[in-house]
């Protein structure tokens, strides 16, 4: 019988084939498990999105352009719509600031320094989004020289977007709220309801439904559409009081024995040009 | 004419897929409606170069596959992190289309249909690549109706565009 590969091949397919396995598997695992790459991953990353940044500028001005183009279809009912809204937004603002300078009086009489709702920013611009089909990332152009962390919280025009998950010397990645790895959005948030407040964790991102997903929540907790969804500050270097975005859906899983809420980020995902990195003042 | 002499292939080729390279993240990050949900395009212009060097004959003249590994590790430290993954899809890619040039002609509509292939194995590749650490949790359907179909559009436009500017120059960089 006539053979399609050698032997030699096949030997040569199999070992192939095992390199391959326990390189993705082996990297994968070890990015997980490290705060900073190895050094020659960082001088690649470093090296790579200096030059990423010089050919940003042009991509970007004509990314703009396009974007602006688009937009320019529906300003006139989008400006309809937001000078309805203004007037609420002004009467809020006062009373923001009304609250903030209340809440800073009476930490300072309880002598409390700092809160998990306090947090500084630090503004970055997009270099880069990885073209793949998976992982949902960018490349900022701040890194641990402006004292970003793997695990920080990135903030877009609305909301939050993102954590931190490699820190390279001037530059750094954030793994998006809509990518599917495993272990990427596990942000600790508290679902606002009128009845009460809900504690949990995001569990996954229902990349069918494009939907950030809270499961294993108690049959018992009050919860409905369109309830707001906010970072709660538990664990890990995310601050309170970050806004995730709103419920969409609530389910009951087949044994009615628990919740699994759908939410809807508040921040636009498919068009990412510059962040603000959240540093919580509490240190974890 | 006498500039052309001293623009080599060799000196060119990698320039022009270094800066593709970059461009590709910077495409996915400027242009919105390619990410605009549901949708999820991808740009593959680096593969689309790696496609013109089969169709126009000149992998010969070119440490070809040292490119794409070299851009393959490339991609996976810039862009994932994850070594392995696009470095296989690129080289897998680029082989099934070096594998089935011969079957295919100089043509436009049948060059596109070759590099329609590489793409295809370039995705699936990453798919598969993505599943096994876990790192996918779309299903094949949607996975064909938002991120294949809309990536093989928006490439294949660009392929089609540049597709005889590119003959052009490998003709007179050859």
């Amino acid at each position: 019988m006539r053979k399609i590969f050698s032997s030699r091949t096949v030997v040569l397919l199999i070992i192939g084939f095992l390199v391959v396995v326990g390189l993705i598997t082996g990297s994968n695992w070890f990015a997980k498990r490290t705060n900073t790459p190895p050094f020659f991953q960082r001088v690649v990353n470093d090296l790579t999105g200096g030059v990423a940044k010089v050919i940003s500028i042009p991509t970007n001005a004509v990314g703009n352009r396009a974007n602006s183009l688009a937009n320019l279809l529906n300003t006139f009912s989008e400006n309809k719509a937001l000078k309805s809204k203004l007037d609420g937004y002004a009467q809020n603002k006062v009373k923001l600031q009304t609250v903030e300078e209340e809440n800073q009086s009476l930490k300072k009489q309880l002598q409390l320094k700092n809160t998990l709702t306090d947090y500084q920013t630090i503004s970055a611009v997009t270099i880069s989004r990885s073209p793949t089909t998976w992982n949902s990332q960018l490349v900022i152009d701040k890194g641990a020289k402006s004292g970003l962390k793997k695990g920080m919280p990135v903030l877009g025009d609305s909301g939050i977007i993102g954590l931190i998950t490699e820190v390279n010397t001037v530059n750094s990645k954030v793994s998006l709220i809509s990518d599917t790895s495993e272990d990427t959005n596990h942000i600790a948030i508290t679902v606002k309801d009128s009845a009460g407040d809900t504690n949990g964790i995001l569990t996954d991102y229902d990349a069918d439904k494009k939907l950030l997903v809270m499961g294993s929540v108690a049959n018992q907790a009050t919860m409905n559409k369109g309830d707001m969804v906010v970072t709660s500050g538990l664990g890990g270097l995310v601050p309170a009081g970050l806004l995730v975005g709103k419920i969409a859906d609530v389910t009951t899983d087949s044994y009615g024995l628990s919740k699994k809420i759908y939410i809807e980020p508040a921040s636009d995902l498919s068009k990412i040009t510059s962040v603000l990195v959240a540093k919580s003042n509490v240190e974890s | 004419m006498a500039g052309w002499q001293f623009l080599r292939l060799q000196f060119i080729f990698p320039v022009v897929l270094l800066v593709l390279f970059l461009v590709d993240g910077n495409l996915a990050a400027s242009l919105g409606l390619l990410m605009k949900e549901p949708i999820h395009a991808i740009p593959m212009l680096t593969f689309t170069w790696l496609f013109y060097a089969i169709q126009f004959g000149v992998i010969d003249r070119l440490p070809f596959y040292v490119y794409v590994v070299v851009f393959g590790v490339l991609f996976d430290i810039f862009y994932t992190g994850i070594l392995g993954t696009y470095t296989l899809a690129f080289l897998l890619g680029t082989i099934v289309m070096e594998k089935l040039r011969p079957f295919f002609d100089e043509r436009l509509m049948s060059g596109l249909l070759l590099l329609l292939i590489g793409q295809l194995v370039y995705l699936l590749v990453t798919l598969f690549a993505g599943i096994m650490i876990g790192a996918d949790n779309l299903t094949l359907l949607p996975f064909f109706v938002y991120l294949v179909l809309p990536t093989i559009l928006f490439n294949l436009i660009l392929a089609t565009i540049f597709y005889f500017p590119s003959w052009s120059l490998f003709q007179r960089l050859g």
